[in-house]
């Protein structure tokens, strides 16, 4: 690890911002609650509808967003009284976190209230608790520092300086393990310093992850590999756009060659519906580039057939609006047509090392024309 | 050839019931123990009502030897402070079936008091031992009687007669039978538990074989007004009744004799003197009112025979032929039989038809039901083709049966008459109940009279919920002429009419803390079997416990809806109590104050909101 002083203020100073613009929010929100307290008045908030009909799709940002549609949370309201207390004991407990720079993953969430004598029935109620402060506030869990449980892995090239408390200052090179490392808080929240990497190749597997960087992939196409551990964490895709936005690095997107991989793809480009509340989690350009069911013919790839729920999958997915044109209408048709899917694994047929010898060079090659 | 001998013998209500038992509920160990504390309870119960005495009952079981296991001989005592039973009576009364003082049209607990004599006999037969009965009249002397029924001839046989001196009025009556009191146990408990329920002015106390005592103290200090005996109602009378009451009505022509004659000299005031025929009559005019029947229908006679006494004692009446107005006699003198013609215009006339062939229709009507003045009597005789003055005595089978099903289809007769009731009244129900059950939430209802097949009927119903009621409910307690019912509830039509309830509707869910008590009062309920445990379902009695119940159900939902406010209320404050302070303290941390801020306004003012909520319930309860 090397300390790079003369920069690392500089970072230093940038998280502190965003924190203190944070803080600041939550301290605002804190205000006008105790205000109303004060006044004898019962205190409420505004929280946008998660309900389908205020998602709707922003043609603009290209990902799906809240519409105007907002309902009151009221501490007088019987029914609301106690998931208002949830979401005050939220905002008090993020606060904490900030403050103090320590992490915490949604099941800590869960039990921390309970030292608070707030009950969750389970970690589901949290979990949602949790999703109505990012309404409100319109950030992400991580800036309050609330993390997933982590799946999620990235090898490559990649100098990274830590903000996390007591490793301020360090950094450290993404290729010097080769299982990878984690996409964790203290990862998603270091600052991006340096790269060699011209490339970032998100996968869907761990298995492939692993081969890729035994095929040094990093080094021969100048790459980052992200494993995405399936539908790609938030953590992770707050990591990929800025990797995208900060580093300027193009990003692949690599799927088993079914409905759900084209679907990781997308969810990547242009977020779930899910998180429509949420913006900062998209990518808007990068680019899934396989497997897709037009190559299942061209690379006789041994196929399995669809399943009933993919079927259905598909049918779902034609209705999306970001189904409507391109490769995303097109290879969703042949899933449709062909009814059979392939795995990434499929290539092993021709040998363990054929996905990254001819597939992926073929593929990198076609990205940059897409 | 042999001829066949068919053989037919009578046989004694006795032996019938012997061989009948299982009617009566004698049917088993089990059963007999609790039909026999039933009828011993109930009767000590009727003694002291029809006195107007306020009883106190007590029933004792004790095994003769406790040691052996169930069925095995008990001895069952029940005491009264009732007005006892002369002692000239009391052979007949308990060692013979079918000796009755309770045939009269008025609401009792036992019909015919059958009940009592068939434990005694159901005790005879399983135990060989005699009743003991003990009886005081007067409050001074006591009668102690052992007797048994001789069962073929249905004759009490005295076994020891004793008297003695004592300071109590009252009846005791201890049989030997044979009983399961361990299987039987639970059921008496809860009869002796329900009857002082429905009879909350007795004082009735249990001592089992097990040495528990169950005391039940009265807690209503006034007797209900006692039930009236009155005529019975035209829509509840059959052709036999009718024909019983022609013959109640009718009188035989006296037989003439020496002491007939003498009996008439005597009313007319003449024992020591001889009229001739003329003078007789006119003393018989001057005296007309204050004879006898008997004596006028003498005179009627001697007015047509033109007779003193000294003739008339020389005949010997033969016949009376109203339709052919002629008199047939037996002359002793002539040794011949005579007749004279009648004059139909005279007033002896009418008063040997009166006597012959009974009263006119109309009159019959009028003075042997319930409820039916001239104007309907004529009426009725219009809608059933009668003439009016149709003489009762003259009607043939056939114009029985006729006039029978008229009653029974004439509609214009007014509503049964209820003072023969006697509704145990809302307010000693609704006491008990209160002290019974000790609820939340207690409405009682007594329904007007009402009547089934001419026989008149009262619904009395009370319906508790919560406090120390159990839940799983509703629980089901049912009454019949101040009787709780116990077995085979499984047909009645108080269940029918409590299970085609919809709960839901009266905001009532799950499995509710939830008490219903009805009491069904009847100069005869309709019971479905002999054994008087479930009461079958007549459209009106069930159209009488819908309305009574539906009543109910509608306060008691008004009081849930309350309630369930006033529990909304408090829950909210509760809540508001418990939520509000962490949200003041998580606040004020985010807002970085040092105080909370005063939110116990807040507080305060839901609070009042609260209490307002309550004291309106309260004052909607009292």
């Amino acid at each position: 690890m090397k300390l790079k002083t003369s920069k690392s203020k500089d970072r230093k100073k940038k998280s502190d911002e965003k924190q203190k613009n944070i803080l600041e929010m939550l301290k605002s929100h804190g205000a006008k609650v105790y205000d109303d307290l004060d006044n004898g008045q019962f205190p409420k908030f505004s929280i946008p509808s998660r309900s389908v009909s205020n998602i709707v799709y922003d043609k603009k940002l290209r990902q799906y967003i809240l519409g105007n549609n907002s309902a009151l949370r009221s501490s007088r309201n019987f029914a609301q009284l106690r998931s208002f207390t949830q979401l005050m004991w939220l905002a008090f407990f993020a606060n904490k976190l900030t403050k103090e720079k320590k992490s915490s993953t949604l099941r800590d969430v869960y039990y921390s209230s309970q030292a608070f004598g707030v009950e969750f029935e389970d970690q589901g109620e949290s979990d949602n608790i949790i999703v109505d402060l990012e309404s409100v506030t319109s950030k992400p869990r991580e800036d309050f520092h609330i993390f997933p449980e982590e799946r999620s892995s990235i090898f490559g090239d990649l100098n990274i300086e830590y903000t996390i408390p007591g490793y301020e200052g360090k950094t450290m090179n993404l290729s010097n393990h080769p299982d990878g490392y984690s996409i964790g808080p203290s990862l998603t929240t270091a600052e991006l310093v340096d790269t060699t990497a011209e490339i970032v190749i998100a996968i869907e597997k761990g298995g492939l992850f692993t081969r890729f960087v035994e095929e040094q992939v990093d080094k021969k196409f100048k790459s980052i590999i992200i494993n995405t551990g399936g539908q790609a964490p938030r953590s992770t895709r707050t990591l990929l756009k800025r990797l995208h936005d900060e580093m300027r690095l193009p990003i692949i997107v690599l799927t088993d060659g079914d409905v759900y991989g084209e679907h990781i793809a997308m969810v990547i480009k242009s977020g779930s519906a899910n998180a429509a509340h949420l913006r900062d989690l998209t990518v808007p350009d990068a680019k899934w580039v396989g497997v897709w069911a037009t190559d299942i013919e061209k690379f006789k790839l041994p196929t399995i057939p669809m399943t009933e729920s993919d079927i259905k999958r598909c049918y779902d997915l034609q209705k999306d609006p970001r189904y409507q044109d391109g490769i995303w209408k097109k290879e969703l048709d042949v899933f449709l047509k062909i009814k059979r899917k392939a795995e990434l694994e499929a290539f092993s047929k021709y040998g363990l090392t054929n996905i990254t010898d001819k597939y992926l060079p073929q593929k990198l090659e076609l990205a940059k024309s897409l | 050839m042999s001829s066949i001998k068919e053989q037919f013998n009578q046989i004694s209500p006795s032996e019938f019931f012997y061989s009948n038992r299982d009617l009566a509920g004698f049917s088993n160990p089990t059963r007999s123990l609790y039909t026999a504390v039933r009828e011993f309870v109930e009767n000590a119960l009727d003694a002291c009502d029809q006195k107007g005495i306020l009883p106190d009952v007590h029933l004792s079981i004790k095994a003769i030897d406790p040691d052996k296991p169930d069925p095995k001989p008990y001895i069952l005592t029940v005491k009264d402070n009732g007005p006892g039973i002369d002692p000239v009576h009391i052979p007949l009364a308990f060692g013979t079936v079918l000796y009755g003082s309770k045939f009269g049209l008025k609401q009792a607990r036992g019909m015919f008091g059958l009940g009592a004599t068939m434990a005694i006999l159901y005790g005879q037969i399983t135990t060989n031992k005699p009743v003991i009965v003990k009886s005081s009249t007067d409050g001074e002397t006591q009668d102690v009687f052992e007797l048994l029924l001789d069962i073929k001839r249905n004759k009490p046989v005295i076994v020891k007669h004793t008297t003695k001196e004592i300071s109590k009025k009252g009846l005791s009556v201890s049989i030997c039978l044979e009983g399961d009191y361990s299987k039987a146990g639970i059921k008496i408990r809860d009869y002796v538990y329900q009857t002082s329920l429905i009879t909350p002015y007795a004082t009735i106390t249990f001592d089992d074989p097990k040495g528990q005592k169950f005391s039940h103290p009265r807690f209503v200090k006034n007797i209900p007004p006692p039930p009236t005996i009155i005529r019975p109602h035209p829509h509840g009378i059959d052709v036999e009744r009718i024909r019983r009451m022609i013959v109640e009505s009718q009188f035989e022509i006296p037989s003439i004799d020496d002491a007939m004659i003498e009996k008439v000299r005597k009313d007319l005031g003449l024992s020591k003197k001889n009229l001739a025929f003329t003078a007789i009559m006119e003393k018989a005019k001057k005296k007309w009112k204050t004879l006898p029947r008997q004596v006028r229908v003498v005179i009627a006679l001697m007015s047509f025979l033109k007779m003193d006494f000294e003739k008339l004692n020389k005949i010997k009446i033969e016949d009376i032929d109203m339709p052919n107005k002629k008199l047939f006699y037996w002359d002793f003198g002539d040794s011949q039989s005579k007749s004279i013609d009648m004059d139909p215009e005279s007033l002896y006339y009418k008063q040997l038809t009166n006597t012959v062939q009974g009263e006119p229709l109309t009159t019959f009507l009028t003075k042997r039901l319930q409820r039916i003045g001239p104007t309907t009597a004529m009426k009725f005789a219009q809608f059933a083709k009668f003439k009016p003055e149709k003489r009762m005595g003259t009607m043939t089978n056939q114009e029985l049966v006729n006039l029978s099903d008229a009653l029974q289809k004439f509609d214009d007769f007014l509503a049964p008459d209820s003072s023969c009731l006697a509704p145990l009244g809302a307010d000693p129900l609704e006491k008990g109940i209160k002290k019974f059950f000790n609820p939340d939430f207690t409405a009682v209802v007594q329904r007007p009279a009402s009547a089934y097949s001419g026989f008149p009927f009262i619904i009395e119903m009370g319906i508790a919920y919560g406090g120390e009621i159990k839940s799983g409910g509703p629980h089901v307690y049912r009454f019949a002429n101040r009787i709780p019912l116990l077995y085979d509830e499984g047909s009645d039509v108080v269940l029918k009419v409590v299970h085609d309830t919809d709960w839901g509707r009266y905001k009532i869910k799950g499995e509710p803390p939830f008490v219903i008590v009805s009491h069904i009062c009847s100069t005869r309920i309709p019971y479905k079997t002999a054994g008087k445990e479930n009461v079958a379902d007549r459209p009106e009695i069930e159209r009488e416990l819908r309305l009574a119940l539906q009543f109910l159900s509608r306060k008691l939902a008004a009081y849930m809806s309350k309630r369930g406010q006033a529990e909304m209320a408090k829950k909210r404050s509760n809540l508001y109590a418990k939520y509000i302070p962490m949200i003041a303290e998580f606040c004020t941390e985010l807002a970085g104050k040092k105080k909370e801020p005063n939110y116990k306004k807040l507080l305060q003012e839901e609070n009042s909101i609260q209490s307002k909520v309550k004291e309106e319930n309260e004052i909607e309860n009292q």
